[in-house]
């Protein structure tokens, strides 16, 4: 367990265990994060903080600034990071980044699985994974973000463990609450706990499955080899690794080495080679400092130097590169390559308010933060929806969440203006789609029963659904009023929530569709 | 670490799954014990109506002054609040916070300075507690409740808003009713001392009106089993909850595009409060103020059938106190 490593650091003779303030400065990035992340559904912190997941990361930065044509001062915040990048390689990926603490926290280190051996070359593969995402990025195709360790991080708790914890939580309240005396203590925690952490009332969310497999994946990649995901595939620890190359500080190892090989087998990303006379990689080193405190010679040291990293075996070259972008070119023929008129699902493809669809996908990042934000579930990460390139991008889906009258807060969070930060004039006036009632299923129409909850729940001053009313006679000879409703369509924005309310079962009998 | 046994790992299976079968468990215990068996109802004559005092009024209602100026010379003139408020009770004031879509002016929720006054004649009359909440339909409720007005209202007089918990809403048998054999409904309704119904009378439309009788919806899940029925089933809902008082809010009323509103030149100014402890004749009343008979409204007229409550307005001792200064 932990107490081992840090009980010999407490008898060892160094006077500071940096892997320990390493382990310090993780857990509270992480925590940091987390917060962040918890503050994004309420807005209960400044927008701008709120950014920060997104603003901060080098590769959104760069990627969206190409794919978008656009360079805003903002962005220049990832610039922190690459400074800090040059000066002690990547840290980023050791000490601050989500996914990176997360994975060491199941870095499988103490379990008795064998790792089977990963041939080096595969390192390799988050070059080029990097370069296929700054071609995309060239002709507007961020689809790749969705790769990016920030957007996975947001998107796992935003789509997967945030939901799932949160219907656990109401199951939990709804079954103790069947104990007498637990609620007093069972309101209380519930008034803690919402809407500070999970919503007033569980929110709807597609696919919750999905980013938890996904992140599990990673988890059981570290049983291939430790921090794979960062060794192999992460394209922003491949970014950081580029500019790593040129990095001031830089782990050395002195002639004190005793060969005794403990850095090798302690080294979180396998770049301690033996062979090279244990020196590493300042590309793969993510600055741990593990192997620091656990050198018996102290042949370790983290000093300044001048000196270009070598060449590696699994550095790409003219050739690799040369046909990733060939394959990243025809790539992106295929899947750009798409039927110019909307094909019957996409009557459905709703965008949030403010948001083009062209203009959306080459802005979004794919972070999900907006997803967060929507206080309702109208804004679902898309699948099918929105076809292969537009995988993780918002859209809305009414019979899950109405888009709420009286919210701009998508706009608000969103790091890029992606969805457009609309004032709540101009949003209440923005025309998501229209409402169509499908009058062999409304329940007034189709069965002659009595329902308005549509128009009712309407929120326009003056309703988009208007009330017909007719005499009937019924079956049985009795008279009666019939009150059937109608889409006023110029006055219908597409929010959604007469679709949202409609009583008839499964899909709803008014639905709204897109209108270009 | 060391390598788990067997054994090990299949207690901590056991006691994971133990832990985690709970809540449902739970869950379908209750339903066992709480699901009301389904049988013919024949009819539901046993409701009370609850306005007892014969000297007092039987119901009052304010014109032509500032809205606590109205709710105290209504109240007042039934009997004042310590005829509903046990001293040193627990009392629930629920107001009409259906969205939080537009502030009081436009009529949609319940005036702040009717909910307010209401909270401090309550502590006035020795209430322990004042809690203030509704369920809104859009939109959350703490946005809801900010953006109404009400929640500054309530917290200056020392109310308290309460954020409803979903946990709360508990399936409730209703004995003998015309439709509405059970629902979930909020069950702090049932421990409190009283309940005290404000809502705002606006225009709605497949009841015409929303009142105080429809104003319990907010009490309750699974509202659209309401809308097949709104005469019985609302009949049925008042007659579980019974409030002690209704106290219906005519400041402003909506008098088209309602529930939701937001459209002033749909809200008319009628500077008017109507109190008394029968929910069925204070929505007649309210009915007259937009020119409709009490019997247009379903709820009230099956309400009345049923022994809620009255919508004889013609027979009623009905005071109305005029407070044009």
């Amino acid at each position: 367990m932990k107490t081992s490593t840090s009980k010999k650091s407490t008898l060892s003779r160094k006077p500071l265990d940096w892997g320990r303030v390493r382990r310090v400065a993780q857990g509270l990035f992480l925590l940091t994060w987390l917060v962040l992340w918890v503050s994004t559904a309420g807005l209960s912190l400044d927008a701008r903080l709120l950014h920060l997941p997104a603003k901060i990361d080098p590769l959104l930065a760069l990627t969206q600034s190409i794919a978008s044509r656009t360079l805003t001062v903002e962005m220049l915040l990832s610039l922190v990071v690459i400074l800090i990048t040059i000066l002690f390689g990547r840290v980023w990926c050791g000490w601050i980044c989500p996914v990176g603490t997360t994975l060491d926290l199941f870095s499988f280190k103490r379990s008795k699985i064998t790792k089977p051996g990963v041939p080096e070359i595969w390192r390799m593969g988050k070059y080029l994974l990097l370069l296929a995402t700054l071609i995309a990025a060239l002709f507007g195709n961020l689809s790749l973000l969705v790769l990016d360790p920030m957007t996975i991080w947001i998107r796992t708790l935003t789509g997967g463990i945030g939901p799932a914890l949160s219907t656990a939580f109401t199951a939990a309240e709804k079954g103790l609450a069947y104990i007498p005396w637990m609620s007093g203590p069972l309101t209380w925690l519930d008034h803690a706990m919402r809407p500070a952490i999970f919503p007033t009332s569980d929110v709807d969310v597609r696919f919750v499955w999905l980013p938890v497999v996904l992140f599990l994946l990673l988890f059981l990649l570290n049983l291939v080899a430790e921090r794979f995901w960062c060794r192999y595939l992460c394209p922003l620890g491949s970014l950081l690794g580029l500019i790593s190359k040129f990095a001031v500080f830089k782990r050395r190892v002195n002639a004190d080495c005793v060969s005794c090989g403990k850095c090798t087998s302690i080294c979180p990303t396998g770049t301690i080679d033996a062979k090279r006379g244990y020196a590493s990689d300042a590309k793969e080193c993510t600055m741990c400092m593990d192997c620091l405190h656990t050198c018996p010679a102290a042949a370790v040291k983290f000093v300044a130097g001048a000196g270009l990293q070598e060449r590696m075996s699994y550095d790409p070259g003219r050739r690799q590169l040369l046909i990733t972008g060939a394959v990243a070119l025809a790539g992106l023929a295929v899947l750009e390559t798409k039927p110019d008129r909307l094909m019957i699902g996409d009557s459905h493809l709703l965008r949030p308010p403010g948001a083009l669809d062209d203009d959306l996908l080459e802005k979004c990042l794919r972070c999900g933060l907006c997803l967060r934000a929507c206080p309702t579930g109208a804004l679902q990460a898309s699948l099918a929806d929105a076809g292969v390139t537009g995988v993780f991008t918002p859209v809305v889906v009414p019979r899950l969440g109405y888009c709420l009258y009286s919210c701009n807060k998508c706009g608000q969070v969103c790091p890029v203006a992606a969805i457009p930060p609309l004032p709540l004039e101009d949003k209440q006036r923005w025309v998501i789609g229209n409402a169509f009632i499908d009058e062999n299923r409304c329940i007034p129409w189709a069965d002659g029963g009595s329902c308005i909850v549509c128009e009712e729940m309407c929120p326009l001053p003056e309703k988009a659904i208007v009330l017909e009313e007719r005499s009937i006679t019924r079956a049985d000879d009795s008279a009666g009023i019939l009150k059937l409703p109608h889409v006023v369509r110029e006055r219908c924005i597409g929010c959604g929530i007469c679709e949202y309310k409609c009583p008839r079962g499964g899909e709803a009998a008014i639905r709204v569709y897109r209108l270009d | 670490m060391q390598k788990m046994s067997r054994r090990k790992a299949l207690q901590y299976l056991l006691a994971g799954t133990a832990v985690a079968a709970t809540a449902p468990f739970l869950e379908s215990c209750r339903r066992a014990v709480t699901e009301p068996p389904t049988f013919p109802t024949t009819s539901a004559n046993n409701i009370e109506a609850t306005a007892t005092a014969a000297d007092l009024p039987y119901l009052a209602v304010a014109r032509n002054a500032e809205p606590d100026a109205l709710v105290r010379a209504a109240v007042d003139a039934i009997g004042g609040m310590s005829r509903f408020v046990p001293y040193g009770g627990w009392v629930i004031v629920k107001p009409n916070i259906c969205t939080s879509y537009y502030p009081y002016e436009y009529a949609a929720t319940t005036n702040p300075w009717v909910v307010g006054t209401l909270v401090k004649m309550c502590f006035e009359a020795g209430a322990g507690k004042v809690q203030v909440m509704d369920y809104p339909f859009g939109g959350s409720p703490e946005e809801a409740y900010q953006t109404s007005g009400i929640a500054e209202q309530v917290e200056a007089n020392g109310g308290e808003m309460v954020v409803m918990s979903s946990f709360k809403f508990k399936d409730t048998k209703i004995e003998n009713a015309l439709g509405l054999h059970n629902i979930p409904i909020y069950e702090d309704v049932f421990q409190a001392d009283a309940l005290i119904n404000v809502p705002i009378a606006k225009h709605h439309g497949m009841s015409w009106l929303t009142l105080g009788m429809k104003n319990l919806m907010g009490l309750i899940e699974n509202r659209e089993r309401i809308h097949r029925d709104f005469g019985k089933l609302l009949t049925d809902l008042a007659g579980k909850i019974k409030p002690q008082l209704t106290v219906i809010d005519a400041v402003r009323i909506l008098t088209n595009n309602g529930p939701t509103g937001g459209n002033l030149a749909d809200v008319t100014k009628l500077d008017t409060v109507i109190a008394s402890p029968d929910i069925v004749a204070s929505d007649s009343y309210a009915a007259t103020l937009f020119g409709l008979q009490p019997s247009d409204l379903d709820y009230v007229r099956v309400g009345a059938e049923n022994g809620l409550g009255r919508s004889d307005l013609e027979n009623l001792n009905i005071k109305e106190i005029d407070l044009v200064a």
